[in-house]
């Protein structure tokens, strides 16, 4: 029962208890009982309005005491401003580290799709089962067609394919973003066109494909937002579209969003190439169906099509995923891995507070027995504490949000580009209510603990004893202190690893030499090129011009681009090996000039590179990288061996003979797996866009704008891309490692900070505590060195307790970091050892410094101490 | 000397109650009649508390932790609440006297300024 409920409970009785003793005192007086009853009852008041106001002093009682707490606990925390910028500190660091990393999380990972009913959307892939290892896929439109036909989960299903187009037509062409779709792209995302129609399915064919439905950013750049742009044509790759439609301003597909939408035109062979998968595939689930349901469901489709198309579908699977999933599914684990890491820090930096303001209370014992003795409630003392770690979470909160605010600048700017919405992250209501749950979890944590303490405290004892050397409290602290060290050496041990990852990592070479080099994606319209021969004599006349370019040391063209995030690849079989089609063999094709291969040095192992003479109407020759020539060649004859595939980019087949080996390429960044490659020129390939790459030894970077002036000087509706350095897209092929690791390294030198101000402060706690003791001894004439070396030890020991536990901590709880490296196990012994090490270094200068300064104390002075 | 009767009575200023309440739990814990009857006695009943607004008080005061209450009995042997003045009781009625009698000795000499 509260104070003041008793309190109230007991006022009418002590008002009967008046009234009658002022009776008695008027009988005594003379006065009969009535009168005497009458005139006490007057002198009293009215009974009713004094239980009023005696209830209103009552009333907000709790508040009071609140404001009371809060300004008593500002006041001691103004007192001690080394202990109250050391707690608001730690705090921050751990809470806006948190926020920080909960900001990214809810970015990438929680907040929901913009569009309506997202959570009905799913990706549907296919997937290609290698060896064991099932990678989602593009769908072939046949696949795609019978999935949705023949389904009973999906209320409708649509295929699409993103790419870029150019706006020809005009001075110079411009690079749009551009969707083709089929017709139930928009009505499945639940968006209807601001203005005109979407597209018909009778549109998804070729010929009848010409339409475009416009974004409103593009609409209002380039038709300044007028209705009567519907019905006016415009010219993408130098070939006309009506406008059809206009999409509303809220409307983002996919997720970067585009600038045109397209219906695909499939032709009359379309649903003969099962094989080719070059669409993504997107669903709305029914209402009440679950994913699992529709994986259930489409399963049993993909088993029919594969006993109807055994030649196509055979080593084809499907897998349905939602697609806010699908869209983060390599991103996800290491964020969440991220997620608990941070939180591992806050716990550290709660460790650290507690154990100060443990500290911190024992010191106050004395002040508290006082306030206990002087009247305060045992309650009232717990609620005291409580208060002022609250404060301290308040302060630290608001500091964490001004931390978390510039990490995520830094993040925002310094990020990888590649994981989807991290650009948008902010600080946003549902973090701040996040930061605002952390600091009273923490306040609550770190704050029980003393506040138990201060509580169960013996009053008369401690007002007796001057210095109290609680036994409890030193566990209690030191328990923390192991704990916390043991996370730090957990964190370090898993920052170590994912740094050795990555230095592995990044002194794999990728198979080229990418310094001094300048990429430049050009597509021309193959409106203006009707054959082979015409994209050649442009390839060549374009690759002249360049050559022509000051501080250009070479000039070649492939396509696609190693690092990129395209790539090429086809089943092809060996003349001479009768193969069945399912179990054809698939590999990288790439379309290269013949001194692609001296501009990226990629060395030419065995036979001869490409030639200029390796033209139209000579004889056909293909280049094969090393691993393709071992993988399929493994006797050694790759050279000589006429190979067909079964796709073409261009306008030729792509076929030829082997005649020369060269080195391998990493196209698909320096963390994946070396791909089969093979070569064909691109005088042979009849193909309408390339990447040429500029070796310049100087400043390659300088070249991008002349070499665009250039290309649109000899085709102004060609397409010329960003000039990007190629050592860029080596840096950045490893972007997302490099940003894990930083964020974990981060953590961990967080971490270990944290344990060293808490082992500081500890050592130098306990010193304090121990000055009369440590001037008896110096007195009785301790040496120095034998004073340092004791406080010393007993700050090591508690390290080298937590270095144990982390260690072993780290073996087991590292493994989840197995996805996040290459090359290094989880429980590399090399890296536990060098962390360990650190965290050793780290201990013992945090332990030196108080332990100097103990061996240094004047005897006379610390006797007098108190 | 007129008698009693024709005394003008002073109404109480406020807060002035709580001083006066703290003033005489200087002498010593005391129940809630004896605290009224002693505010009246001491100022030759000049000063007539209304009996009733003594608890409100009371119980501000025991809130501000100026005054502590403890059960008891008193010389007759009932159970009756007594009202002990705390240590911060105590300082506090410095203050409040020293601000009582600066606040009297103003008004005073406004009143009477040629004394």
């Amino acid at each position: 029962m509260s104070r003041s409920k008793r309190m109230l409970e007991e006022l009418d009785r002590d008002i009967q208890e008046h009234i009658a003793r002022e009776t008695q005192d008027n009988i005594e007086r003379g006065m009969t009982p009535e009168e005497a009853r009458y005139a006490a009852m007057r002198k009293f008041g009215n009974v009713t309005q004094v239980k009023e106001e005696t209830r209103e002093v009552w009333r907000f009682v709790w508040l009071d005491e609140l404001w009371q707490d809060i300004r008593y606990g500002l006041r001691m925390l103004r007192k001690s401003p080394g202990f109250t910028a050391v707690a608001v500190l730690t705090l921050a660091l751990g809470i806006g580290a948190n926020t920080a990393m909960f900001s990214v999380i809810e970015a990438v990972l929680l907040r929901s799709l913009s569009y309506s009913n997202a959570d009905q959307l799913v990706r549907v892939a296919s997937i290609w089962e290698r060896g064991g290892v099932t990678i989602p896929y593009s769908s072939s439109p046949p696949d795609f067609f019978d999935w949705r036909d023949l389904n009973q989960s999906f209320s409708s299903m649509f295929a699409y394919q993103t790419s870029e187009r150019a706006l020809t037509g005009r001075s110079e062409a411009k690079r749009i973003r551009a969707v083709v779709g089929t017709s139930g792209m928009f009505s499945t995302l639940e968006a209807h066109p601001l203005l005109g129609r979407e597209f018909r399915t009778e549109e998804n064919r070729e010929g009848a494909d010409h339409v475009v439905v416009l974004s409103y950013g593009f609409w209002q750049a380039e038709f300044g937002g007028l209705p009567e742009a519907i019905g006016k044509t415009i010219e993408l790759d130098s070939e006309p579209y009506i406008i059809i439609g206009v999409m509303p301003r809220e409307f983002h597909f996919p997720l970067q969003g585009s600038d045109a939408y397209m219906p695909i035109g499939f032709d009359d062979k379309v649903m003969t190439q099962r094989g080719a998968h070059y669409i993504s595939v997107l669903g709305r689930l029914k209402p009440g169906v679950s994913v699992a349901q529709a994986n259930d469901d489409l399963q049993r489709i993909m088993a029919q099509l594969r006993k109807l198309y055994p030649d196509k579908d055979e080593k084809w699977g499907v897998t349905a995923e939602r697609w806010s999933r699908a869209l983060v599914g390599d991103v996800r684990p290491a964020l969440l891995v991220l997620l608990v890491a941070v939180g591992l820090v806050a716990l550290i930096a709660c460790a650290n507070v507690s154990n100060l303001l443990l500290a911190r209370t024992t010191v106050r014992q004395r002040e508290l027995a006082m306030r206990r003795a002087l009247g305060a409630g045992r309650l009232r003392l717990v609620r005291q504490v409580l208060t002022e770690g609250l404060l301290l979470a308040l302060l630290a909160g608001g500091a964490s949000l001004l931390l978390a605010h510039w990490a995520l600048l830094a993040i925002v700017r310094f990020g990888p580009k590649d994981i989807p919405r991290l650009s948008s992250v902010g600080l946003n209501a549902g973090v701040l209510v996040f930061t605002m749950g952390v600091s009273v979890a923490s306040a609550l944590l770190f704050g029980l603990i003393p506040a138990l303490r201060s509580s169960g405290m013996d009053v008369g004892g401690l007002l007796k004893v001057s210095t109290l050397s609680s036994r409890e409290a030193g566990r209690t602290r030191s328990a923390l202190l192991v704990g916390e060290v043991a996370l730090s050496m957990m964190l370090l041990a898993g920052a170590g690893l994912l740094v050795r990852s990555f230095v592995g990592l990044r002194s794999l070479s990728p198979g080229f030499d990418a310094e001094g080099v300048l990429t430049l994606g050009i597509s021309v319209p193959d409106a203006h090129y009707k054959n082979s021969l015409a994209l050649q004599s442009y390839w060549d006349e374009a690759l002249a011009k360049l050559r022509g370019l000051p501080g250009v040391a070479s000039v070649a063209a492939v396509t696609p681009l190693p690092l990129s995030g395209d790539d090429f690849s086809s089943s092809f079989s060996v003349e001479g090996r009768s193969v069945p089609d399912k179990d054809q063999p698939s590999a990288e094709v790439r379309v290269a000039t013949p001194d692609y291969f001296r501009a990226m040095a990629i060395p030419l192992l065995k036979g001869r590179g490409f030639i200029e003479a390796d033209r139209l109407g000579a004889a056909r020759v293909l280049l094969i990288g090393e691993r393709a020539a071992r993988m399929f060649f493994p006797a050694g004859d790759a050279i000589g061996q006429k190979v067909r595939f079964g796709a073409r980019g261009g306008y030729e087949k792509n076929e030829g003979e082997i005649v020369g080996i060269v080195g391998d390429v990493r196209h698909f960044g320096l963390d994946a797996p070396i791909p089969p490659i093979f070569y064909v020129p691109l005088a042979q390939a009849g193909i309408d866009g390339v990447t040429v790459v500029i070796r310049a030894p100087g400043s390659p970077a300088a070249l991008g704008q002349s070499a665009r002036k250039l290309i649109q000087g000899i085709d102004r509706d060609a397409l010329v891309g960003e000039p990007v350095l190629l050592e860029t897209l080596v840096a950045g092929s490893l972007g997302q490692r490099r940003f894990y690791m930083m964020l974990l390294g981060a953590f961990a030198a967080l971490a270990l900070v944290l344990a060293a101000v808490g082992l500081y402060g500890v050592i130098s706690y306990s010193v304090a505590q121990r000055t009369q003791e440590i001037g008896i001894r110096v007195a009785l004439g301790a040496a120095r060195g034998q004073v340092l070396a004791m406080v010393m030890k007993n700050g090591l020991r508690l390290a080298v307790l937590g270095l144990a536990a982390g260690q072993v901590a780290a073996l087991i709880l590292n493994r989840a970091l197995e996805g996040l490296l290459v090359g290094v196990s989880t429980t590399d012994p090399a890296t536990l050892a060098v962390t360990a090490l650190v965290l050793l270094i780290v201990a013992i200068l945090a332990c030196y410094v108080p332990a100097w300064r103990a061996a240094r104390l004047d005897p006379m002075a610390a006797l007098r101490f108190e | 000397m007129s008698t009693k009767e024709e005394r003008e009575r002073v109404e109480l200023l406020q807060g002035t109650l709580d001083l006066l309440i703290l003033r005489t739990l200087l002498l010593g814990p005391a129940h809630g009649h004896a605290i009224a009857k002693a505010i009246e006695f001491n100022s030759d009943e000049v000063l007539q508390v209304e009996q009733g607004s003594l608890y409100p008080a009371l119980h501000r005061l025991i809130k501000r932790g100026w005054i502590s209450v403890e059960e008891g009995t008193s010389e007759n042997n009932r159970r009756a609440k007594f009202y002990r003045l705390t240590a911060k009781g105590r300082r506090q009625l410095k203050v409040e006297t020293t601000k009582w009698d600066k606040l009297a000795g103003a008004i005073a000499r406004i009143l009477r300024p040629a004394e």
